[in-house]
């Protein structure tokens, strides 16, 4: 492709809806099991509605104020909207037929039925008989609709009945609509008793069924299933996808508020009752979605959490201790003797866990100090270290991000325990959400005060450690320390930010500090020096990191980019980005971390990050970017990255119309990078634990 | 495990643009190792040098700044701190209100101290930063701090102190003192104007032409040397060259503050008392011979953190009182003194001093006083042999002396005072002006510094022929090789007789055996 056939940059949202269907081509995909095919299928789903509640939402937004100006892409807020509803819907298609064609004969091969009302047995009929009266009937609100009141207030994200009714006493006083919430905290399959399979049946359908017995006097003409999503008015979450979070720990919550981004409704639902319900709710035609098959197929992530189905989820890979920490010794007295890198999930948590932990008990520790964005909460062992460390009379302090959505209510409680506790919990700093990762422990020591350390690019949450990929440092350097203890200074508001040694920290020159890295490269390359960059990120968008470089790929930089998310770079132009390779891993970990590799002449440098390239990381948010030096830890990082550009299984390619291809493995071993740095981690500590540890037994004069 | 806290030592800087701590730790090797460093923006110097007082927001702000302070503090268990507050405090007409209300919001106890004490403090941390950097022994050197409030400026001659002052030329006060201009370009030149007047002042005091070498220290000449050449914040010094000097400054004198801001990305603070802050020095550069800038990285809080150090506490004593007298010398020397006797005098109280002051409740730290009070004397004589005494007061208090205190000068005047004539009594304000302590302290150093100064009557002695003996009641000067005491014997009667009475103990002159 020539550099004037197209646009710099690609649109955000599009690139993170090819993001989101390299999500849907997990669940595709026949080479991985059925379950996490179904858990694949089902986040594809939560990531979507999260996109609507958000990105959707502010096009809409847009579009209100008339800011009509299109982006680096060349895309009016308009023409992005239809992009997105055009893709939206072919995705869909392609979902639909996944369910029906795949998934459900698949899960019947394993005897998991999910049944229609049709089929039943009389005796499943009679249970559900039963449960509807006991457990169902008492939580319904069927609302009937007066056209001359306001339509009532319907939630996002749950799903509905519509009903069109005529009285049965006198059939000419007029149709009327009515609506019926599927309860949102019940489990939305139910489960049916059978001898040998595994039978559900969606609670959704067992309401259909049931309708007159809720509309009684009423003949029921027409009904059908929809659903809507709001304006969540929130910062969308593209780490991750908050839903996925909830999934894991929690039931389903509803938002309440905000406009109406989508009606999605069942297709086939009869023309008469869409109408009335598109009126109610002053949906345009445009944000109307036919669905086939379930409206929210969230339930259906019981089946893939069943106990006893080991056969259908990937083989497991248990995260490993480092071997360092699987000695006799204390984390201070490893810590001392050089840095730790931690590479989650492969090795475990645990090194961190244990850290707080020893900082808590230790008597010689003078303070903790600690950033959480995102923890698992109350039971949190994070947590409760902290709080033992401020019962001991340590000086504890705490920065809670609230604005880290969805755990609001649970970070408030347990932030009030500390408090009384005798930490000193900061709710933020003013203006921007604090995201980096950091710990530092202040440590008396017969030499001096020493500082220890751990920075990270993942949140200090212990679960979801075993399902994203991270990076973490434990440090004692001084300069860090001292960085670091400057840095604790500015965010609690304590001190004017200080001139790092180290360490970067945004907004304050973070964007600076990397252009100017990738200048370095650039110089290099114009010098006729070899030079290089590999970089790990989740998303790539911002503009003047992504012209800085266009800039070295013209100087003739080689770049590689591992972009997980959405990615505005247009690789592979020639006369624009030629040198630059982009390639987006999707498998069973969600890949997380943030890295970037400079060749710098052959004196290689290596940082990790916090913060992805995106403005809002850049210019709205405290983030913290820091070298890796050592020796070691800095080549098993270089190592790791560099294995992930080897993959030719779940690895795709950006091309240069922005779409994806998977990396084909042409004949070469197969390479799975998250399977191969488990296997290659595995090799080390067998290798360390085969080393009998030398002891020094003095050998004494026998009497 | 010991307790290592004596070892974690604070010190703060209550300044005219900001709040700042240094939290060191002294190492095994009685080396500081900083741990940590803040700094909070709180325009003092704004506040003092345009209304004459700090308003309520600020206090309030300093007073917030300091708790946090004291919570760092907490973190590492520091028990041994000092603060200091400088000019936007000391000329404030409440600072005594600032001072509590300090005190009761964060339990720091914050000290005023004067221009000064401030020039000892960041001399002693220049020199720190200097151990091992460019050789300053050859020549004069002029040291120069432009702070926000005022520039503290000292010369060195072959690496001794020689005069020091304080003059008001800081970037704050500087910015109050200019008003609205019509452009920027008028700015500069009004600043321009401004400091060139003071400059004046400056070379009338002080012979800043001499210096070869030029010595710039403080926040913003720090910071202009890593804007200009990236020197980071672990270098002790750095050196640039003149002219790149001169040509930085210029050109950072055309930007905006919002330009310097966005250009440097500097906090509006910084970028405010920036330019102002290289104007002066490069206004003072021009007044010298020097071919480069020497940018150190002492401030006031390095040198309050080496006076907390335990380990070498005696060593710099010695060395401070080493350049205390120097500055004595050259303050006799402005008034013409009579250095042979004036040293003479000096060597015989130390003698005296050192012989009585295991029982005569006298303190080591006293001697610097009588030393200086020996020194000066007779400096009155300048400008009256009539009542020469009362004028030496006089001249001593109002004089900047380096290293010592306002306190400090009126001890030392009022013992010079009583060199001669009348005794202390109550009509003598000066002395009633004293605590009890001090008038007990004054009296006795005075009685020493008499009987050596009675001593010195024909100028012929030599500190070698002089030995002290204490005895029960009396104290007995053995003078060896001296045949005749005749002249010496009547000076000391008529003037042991105030020794006798805050002693107790008779002095005794007595002819020692020829060559013992």
């Amino acid at each position: 492709m020539k550099r004037s056939d197209a646009p710099r940059y690609f649109n955000r949202e599009l690139s993170w809806l090819e993001f989101n269907r390299r999500v849907l081509e997990e669940a595709e995909d026949r080479t991985n099991p059925l379950l996490e095919r179904l858990f694949f299928y089902c986040i594809y789903h939560s990531n979507l509605d999260e996109f609507f509640m958000v990105r959707v939402a502010s096009l809409h937004q847009l579009l209100e104020e008339e800011a009509l100006k299109p982006d680096g892409a060349g895309l009016t807020p308009l023409q992005q909207l239809e992009a997105v509803r055009a893709r939206v819907r072919d995705q869909k298609a392609v979902c639909f037929q996944l369910y029906e064609g795949e998934l459900l004969p698949a899960l019947e091969r394993e005897h998991i039925r999910i049944l229609g009302c049709g089929g039943l047995k009389p005796a499943q009929q009679k249970h559900l008989d039963w449960y509807f009266e006991n457990e169902v009937y008492p939580v319904l609100t069927p609302v009937s609709i007066d056209e001359t009141r306001p339509f009532p207030h319907i939630s996002g994200l749950a799903v509905y009945q519509a009903v069109l009714l005529r009285s049965a006493g006198s059939p000419d006083s007029g149709d009327r609509l009515a609506i019926v919430q599927v309860p949102g905290r019940m489990p939305g399959l139910t489960s049916l008793p059978d001898r040998g399979d595994m039978q559900f049946c969606w609670l959704s359908d067992v309401i259909r069924e049931r309708l007159p017995l809720l509309f009684l006097g009423y003949r029921i003409l027409a009904a059908g299933g929809f659903r809507l999503i709001r304006d969540a008015q929130m910062e969308f979450d593209d780490e991750g996808g908050e839903d996925f979070m909830r999934m894991l720990e929690s039931g389903l919550r509803r938002r309440r508020t905000g406009r109406t981004i989508l009606l999605e409704y069942e297709e086939g639902m009869s023309t008469e009752l869409l109408g009335r319900l598109q009126r109610g709710l002053g949906v345009e035609d445009p944000a109307l979605l036919p669905v086939r098959g379930p409206l929210d197929p969230r339930p259906l992530m019981i089946l893939a959490d069943m106990p006893g189905q080991d056969a259908l989820h990937y083989r497991p890979q248990p995260p490993l201790q480092p071997a360092v920490f699987a000695e006799e010794r204390g984390v201070f007295d490893i810590l001392r003797d050089g840095d730790v890198l931690l590479h989650h999930p492969y090795d475990s948590f645990g090194p961190i866990l244990e850290f707080l932990q020893a900082a808590a008990e230790d008597p010689d520790v003078l303070a903790i100090k600690q950033i959480l964005y995102r923890t698992s909460g109350t039971d949190s062992p994070l947590v409760n270290s902290l709080r033992r460390a401020a019962e001991k009379g340590k000086q504890v302090t705490v920065l809670i991000e609230l604005t880290a959505r969805f755990d609001e209510e649970r970070n408030i409680s347990w932030a009030r325990d500390l408090e009384e506790a005798g930490a000193h919990v900061l709710y933020g700093v003013s203006g921007l959400k604090t995201h980096a990762k950091a710990t530092l422990v202040v440590r008396r020591e017969p030499e001096g005060v020493r500082r220890y350390l751990h920075l990270g690019t993942g949140n200090y949450n212990e679960k979801t450690a075993r399902l994203y990929t991270d990076f973490g440092l434990l440090t004692a350097a001084d300069e860090l320390g001292r960085d670091a203890s400057g840095f604790f200074n500015t965010v609690t508001g304590y001190s004017e930010p200080p001139m790092f040694n180290r360490l970067v920290m945004a907004p304050l020159g973070l964007r600076d500090a990397i252009l100017a890295l990738i200048r370095r490269e650039a110089d290099r390359a114009a010098a006729g020096q070899s030079a290089w960059i590999m970089a790990k990120m989740n998303s790539l968008v911002d503009k003047r990191i992504i012209d800085g470089l266009y800039a070295a790929s013209s100087a003739g930089v080689s770049i590689r980019l591992n972009v997980r998310g959405i990615c505005c770079l247009r690789p592979g132009v020639a006369g624009l980005s030629e040198n630059i390779r982009v390639v987006s891993i999707v498998d069973r970990y969600l890949e997380h971390s943030r890295a970037f590799v400079f060749h710098n002449g052959g004196d290689t440098e290596v940082f990790l990050s916090s913060a992805d390239w995106m403005p809002r990381n850049l210019d709205r948010r405290v983030e913290l970017m820091f070298p890796v030096t050592q020796e070691g830890p800095r080549q098993r990082l270089i190592e790791a990255l560099q294995v992930q550009f080897e993959d030719n299984q779940k690895a795709r390619e950006l091309l240069p119309d922005g779409t994806y291809r998977r990396v084909a493995a042409d004949g070469t071993e197969p390479v799975r990078a998250q399977e191969r740095l488990y296997r290659l981690l595995l090799a080390e500590h067998d290798r360390m634990r085969s080393i009998p540890p030398v002891r020094f037994v003095p050998l004494k004069r026998k009497d | 495990m010991p307790d290592s806290s004596s070892n974690l030592l604070a010190a703060i800087d209550v300044g005219a643009s900001s709040i700042r701590m240094d939290i060191a730790e002294v190492s095994p090797q009685a080396e500081l190792h900083l741990l940590d460093s803040l700094k909070k923006a709180v325009q003092l110097g704004k506040d003092t040098f345009t209304e004459g007082y700090i308003s309520e927001e600020s206090i309030r702000a300093t007073c917030e700044a300091l708790r946090d302070f004291k919570r760092i503090m907490d973190t590492y268990g520091v028990v041994r701190y000092r603060a200091v507050a400088t000019s936007a405090v000391r000329e404030a007409s409440n600072s005594d209100t600032i001072l509590d209300r300090i005190l009761l919001t964060s339990g720091l106890d914050v000290e005023v101290i004067d221009g000064s004490e401030e020039n000892r403090l960041t001399y002693s941390a220049v020199l720190e930063t200097l151990r091992g950097g460019p050789d300053l022994s050859q020549g004069q050197t002029l040291l120069v701090e432009a702070g926000g409030g005022s520039a503290d400026v000292t010369m060195l001659s072959n690496g001794e102190l020689q005069q020091s002052g304080t003059f008001p030329l800081g970037s704050i006060r500087l910015r109050a003192g200019m008003g609205a201009a019509a452009s920027h370009a008028q700015e500069i030149r009004l600043l321009k104007a401004q400091i060139a007047n003071i400059v004046t002042t400056i070379r009338r005091t002080l012979s800043i032409q001499n210096a070869v070498h030029y010595v710039a220290f403080g926040g913003d000449v720090r910071l202009a040397a890593r804007i200009a050449a990236g020197c980071n914040q672990e270098q002790k010094v750095f050196v640039l060259a003149r002219e790149k000097f001169v040509e930085f400054a210029e050109s950072l004198a055309k930007f905006s503050v919002d330009k310097l801001v966005r250009q440097y990305s500097l906090s509006y603070l910084d970028a405010e008392t920036l330019v102002p802050a290289l104007l002066t020095y490069e206004a003072l550069l021009a007044q010298t011979q020097a071919s480069s800038v020497i940018v150190s990285s002492a401030s006031i809080r390095l040198g309050v953190l080496l006076d907390l150090m335990p380990a070498t506490e005696k060593d710099r004593m010695t060395s401070l009182s080493h350049q205390v007298l120097s500055a004595a010398r050259s303050l006799g020397k402005k008034y013409q003194y009579d250095e042979g006797h004036a040293e003479r005098v000096r060597e015989v109280a130390e003698l005296l001093f050192d012989t009585l002051k295991g029982e005569a409740g006298i303190q080591d730290a006293q001697l610097l006083y009588l030393q200086v009070a020996a020194i000066l004397h007779d400096i009155g004589l300048f400008i009256s042999s009539r009542s020469h005494h009362k004028h030496s007061h006089y001249l001593i208090t109002q004089s900047d002396l380096f290293g010592l205190r306002r306190r400090e000068l009126e001890l030392i005047g009022n013992i010079a005072r009583y060199h001669r004539r009348a005794l202390p009594q109550q009509s003598h304000a000066p002395f009633v002006a004293l605590d009890r302590d001090e008038r007990m302290m004054v009296s006795k150093l005075a009685a020493i510094l008499r009987v050596a100064n009675a001593l010195d009557k024909e100028h012929r002695w030599k500190l070698t022929d002089l030995k002290v003996v204490v005895e029960a009641n009396q104290v007995v000067l053995v003078a060896k090789n001296m045949s005749d005491l005749t002249m010496e014997r009547l000076a000391l009667a008529s003037r042991s007789d105030f020794f006798a009475q805050v002693f107790g103990k008779k002095i005794v002159l007595r002819e020692g055996p020829a060559g013992a």
